[in-house]
């Protein structure tokens, strides 16, 4: 592939620190030094453009089969308007997987994590992966509330084993790392619990949420995964549950922990309706606890769907569905309930939610330690990003918003005492160079020599969300994908795996509970090579350890 | 390689593929019809039928859309096998033929054994059977037979509604205290479990099970396993979800999809002339097309077995026992990968298309 310069950009890369004009080189797909005694086979002015690299999402519903439930769900929530353009099968087709990769790209992000898999359904994730086009795709692996895991914890089993079965469910399901959705919340639901805090014991099993969580914790660092657990914590959406929240962060023990959404969990009790913003004090909490990072899940105004593996959460969610309709499924483990919703700027607890979600990413610190998402679909969907960056960049257009707001809201909430405004530095820092920390991506997130040529550039003018919305120009692995916020052609992506080391006995022994307690053979669960369409859908991401 | 034939003389195989792209290209709103087919068989027949902006439907779409219509427009409340096999200490089967529907559901479900996981474990399982299809409930011993054909399972199921909700039904004493003591064993139930099919159960029947257990779950947990629809109908609208963001009946006439259940009704669009071509897949067991005209351009891709005498026929092996294929399985609820048990070398449902999409350019995309 030609040897490629972007010349005269505007270059934020905190990667490598750079935040001044300059050159950016590539070629066969990988970003170079400038190359001595060479000239480039193709040059591009992109003088008066930002550059930086692709973006990375790292929570994202954007696969598996609780996603496509919800699609069949709400067949009215999006109706497709326009035709496509030759040589993009699908990209318009709303909420498909196609248009997934087009809109992600039109963006300018080049990869993105599904944040829930369940081992018995992983095929279709990656199935759904495969047909979204042009992005890396990853996944993490979801365990906390399945049998096996729950059975090894109540006997006491060695920490040994633990580790030699979350990495076999890693490798076998070949994600990123893993995920806990209420753990054991959701076994407790099928045995018609209807609340479960950090310290109510699952029934059958004699365990505390707080027991799993912290042994699935320190398995996630005994065998390697860079990302720390991923923690959705109980009491999901429930006025009070920041006390849950800061229980939870004293319960990591200063061990590594990804707290996912946590705007839903930054509620107090305050004023008539009991219900109130404590973004403040859970934003403090997190300063002070480095080990501990999060996404946040923001709401943004909008006609949405709900989707979750906190299968008890959704089951109570459901008599405020809007439309009046969902679905809520048993899985073998966590399972999901799809549960759609519209969140309105005139209703107090919707801007209450805005509020919370806001403060939270002003008032922490370190643009590294907290993420951009809207947990989507669940906040928001995430073509609302824009909007995001530029609630972030601008007090005055929060203040714009504010004044819209039920006026009550005002009372319950620090927001409009907050004036930082987010640099292009910082909006890098969350979603590039923080990102990839986070996931131990040493080949992304970043503009240096040797990174994935994963390049966006933006044309910045007056409107921020528009230039966050179309990039002026997206590169992927070297390819230019997207030209004035039209994406061109496809390219594939990979998925991208880890492969966590382990004693491989565990494998027989798991072979016997299948067969023992299924009646079934655990391959039938395996994520072959051969039963995706392509032979080269996979890339490793190399282990801490 | 497989074979090939044009009214019943035997073409060529490169010739076919053309033919077939030819036929296809020549319609002004071409019907890709019956994907009786394995995973990468409907994502290949659905991005023909983008490409060709046409429309899709599957051979069962009338029971696939009788379950998902209820969900879509009311919720559903399922689980899997799996859960049913090791947690149930209740089953409710509705209906005739579940056996015949799925052949192995006796064996997973493993209605004999006591539930193993839950408060409920090692206690005995309930199994009733409401209107089961002749000697079928005897497998099960020790089931409650409840008679109802067909028409009469809606009422049952509404009588025990009303009587979980504490009203009144038309019945004498005697049946509404039979009725009752049902109702008691559904309520005292700790997590219970309705299996049904929709190739027997009408939607309004499973929208009034689905309501009872919406009510059964005020106080306890109950949910349902419900049977997927013959020839893959289950994966193939999991892959149309993802790549169309709908199920089977969608159209692509405008250059994006469109679902209507009725528009996009195989039948209804080659039996009224709005289809003026159609490719006709089945590859699990050649069934036929049920429209009723025999004078539109057809090309048929199904095993050898069922070629047709009238148009274009491209043999295709069968998913999972020819050649590998991605299934949904009824086991588990989720994909799988099914190792071909008698390889030959017919080509797949996508290899087909493929080799016909190579002859259909993108001419009409901007």
């Amino acid at each position: 592939m030609a040897l490629t310069v972007l010349r005269g950009g505007h270059i934020v890369d905190p990667a490598t620190g750079q935040n001044a004009i300059g050159d950016v080189w590539f070629e066969n797909g990988r970003i170079v030094e400038r190359p001595d005694g060479r000239s480039a086979d193709e040059e591009i002015d992109v003088s008066g453009h930002i550059v930086m690299a692709g973006a990375i999402d790292i929570h994202s519903h954007i696969a598996g089969g609780n996603v496509n439930t919800a699609r069949l769900l709400l067949p009215e929530l999006h109706r497709a308007i326009r035709a496509r353009l030759a040589g993009t099968p699908l990209s318009t087709a709303k909420w498909s997987s196609y248009e997934i990769g087009r809109l992600y790209a039109q963006m300018g992000f080049t990869t993105v994590v599904e944040p829930a898999m369940a081992p018995h359904h992983a095929l279709q994730t990656h199935l759904e992966f495969n047909d979204v086009p042009i992005i890396d795709k990853g996944a993490l692996t979801v365990l906390g509330n399945d049998d096996f895991l729950l059975g090894m914890l109540r006997d006491g089993e060695k920490d040994s084993a633990i580790n030699d079965y979350v990495a076999l469910t890693v490798e076998n399901t070949r994600s990123l790392g893993l995920k806990c959705i209420n753990p054991g919340g959701v076994e407790a639901f099928k045995d018609n619990m209807r609340a479960f805090g950090l310290d109510d014991v699952v029934p059958f099993y004699g365990l505390t949420s707080r027991q799993i969580f912290q042994a699935l914790q320190k398995a996630t660092q005994a065998v390697g995964v860079a990302h720390p657990l991923h923690l959705h914590m109980n009491n999901l959406g429930l006025a009070g549950n920041i006390d849950t929240a800061l229980a939870t962060i004293d319960a990591a023990q200063g061990l590594p922990l990804h707290l996912a959404h946590v705007q839903f969990y930054a509620y107090g009790k305050e004023g008539k309706n009991g219900f109130s913003s404590a973004g403040a004090l859970f934003a403090e909490k997190i300063n002070a606890n480095p080990n501990v990072s999060v996404d946040v899940g923001q709401v943004m105004f909008s006609d949405t769907v709900t989707i979750s593996s906190d299968v008890l959460k959704q089951f109570n969610s459901l008599p405020g569905a809007i439309p009046k309709k969902g679905a809520i499924f048993d899985g073998d483990a966590n399972g999901g309930g799809i549960v759609p919703y519209v969140y309105k700027i005139s209703s107090y607890y919707n801007a209450v939610q805005w509020a919370a979600g806001l403060e939270l990413f002003l008032l922490i610190e370190n643009p590294e330690q907290v993420f951009f998402t809207t947990d989507h679909p669940n906040g928001g969907p995430f073509t609302t990003y824009p909007e995001l960056f530029a609630l972030l960049m601008s007090a005055d257009l929060r203040a714009q918003y504010l004044s819209r707001l039920p006026a009550d809201v005002l009372e319950h909430t620090t927001l409009p005492s907050i004036s930082r405004e987010y640099t292009l530095y910082e909006i890098a820092q969350m979603s590039r160079s923080g990102a990839a920390k986070l996931f131990g991506f040493v080949d992304r997130g970043r503009l240096g020599a040797g990174a994935v040529a994963d390049i966006a550039v933006y044309k910045p003018g007056r409107d921020v969300a528009g230039m966050f919305r179309r990039a002026a120009y997206v590169f992927k692995d070297g390819n230019l994908i997207v030209r004035d916020g039209e994406v061109s052609h496809y390219t594939r992506g990979k998925t991208l795996h880890i492969r966590p080391r382990y004693d491989r006995q565990i494998t027989g022994r798991l072979d016997s509970y299948y067969d023992d307690l299924y009646g079934l053979p655990r391959s039938i669960f395996d994520v072959p090579d051969a039963a995706l369409p392509h032979k080269d859908a996979f890339a490793e991401v190399p282990c801490r350890i | 390689m497989g074979t090939a034939t044009l009214d019943g003389k035997a073409i060529a195989l490169d010739d076919a593929y053309r033919h077939a792209a030819k036929i296809l290209n020549a319609a002004a709103f071409p019907l890709i019809a019956g994907l009786g087919a394995d995973i990468a068989g409907a994502r290949a027949a659905i991005l023909l039928a983008e490409r060709l902006k046409g429309a899709f439907d599957h051979l069962a779409s009338r029971e696939m859309l009788a379950d998902l219509d209820v969900k879509r427009s009311f919720g559903m409340f399922t689980t899997t096998a799996n859960e049913a096999r090791i947690r149930s200490d209740c089953v409710v089967l509705i209906g005739p033929g579940l056996t015949q529907a799925w052949p192995g559901m006796l064996e997973r479900l493993a209605l004999d054994r006591t539930p193993c996981r839950g408060a409920q474990a090692e206690q005995p399982r309930k199994v009733i059977w409401v209107g089961p299809e002749g000697e079928e409930a005897r497998a099960v011993p020790g089931a409650k037979i409840i008679p109802a054909s067909a028409h009469e399972l809606c009422g049952v199921l509404a009588a025990w509604r009303a009587r979980l909700g504490g009203r009144p039904v038309a019945f004498d004493a005697e049946k509404v205290s039979r009725i009752d003591g049902f109702v008691e064993t559904l309520r005292s139930a700790r997590f219970g479990v309705f299996v049904w099919s929709a190739s027997t159960l009408d939607p309004l029947a499973i929208e009034m099970m689905q309501g009872l257990v919406i009510d059964l779950n005020a106080t306890t947990r109950f949910t349902g396993v419900h049977i997927g629809a013959r020839s893959g109908a289950s994966g193939v609208t999991q892959a149309a979800g993802w790549m169309t963001g709908f199920p089977p009946r969608t159209g692509f006439g405008r250059g994006y999809p469109e679902h209507d259940p009725w528009r996009f009704e195989a039948s209804r669009l080659v039996d009224s002339g709005e289809a003026d071509a159609a490719l006709w897949i089945s590859a699990f067991d050649g069934e036929k097309p049920s429209w009723s005209r025999a004078d539109i351009p057809l090309v048929t891709l199904a095993p050898a077995q069922a070629a047709p005498s009238r148009g274009l026929f491209i043999e295709v092996g069968q998913p999972g026992v020819t050649h590998d294929a991605v299934l949904m399985s009824q086991e588990t609820g989720g994909m799988t990968l099914r190792k071909a048990s008698a390889p030959t070398d017919a080509p797949s449902v996508a290899q087909a298309i493929d080799s016909i999409m190579a002859e259909v350019s993108e001419g009409a995309w901007r």
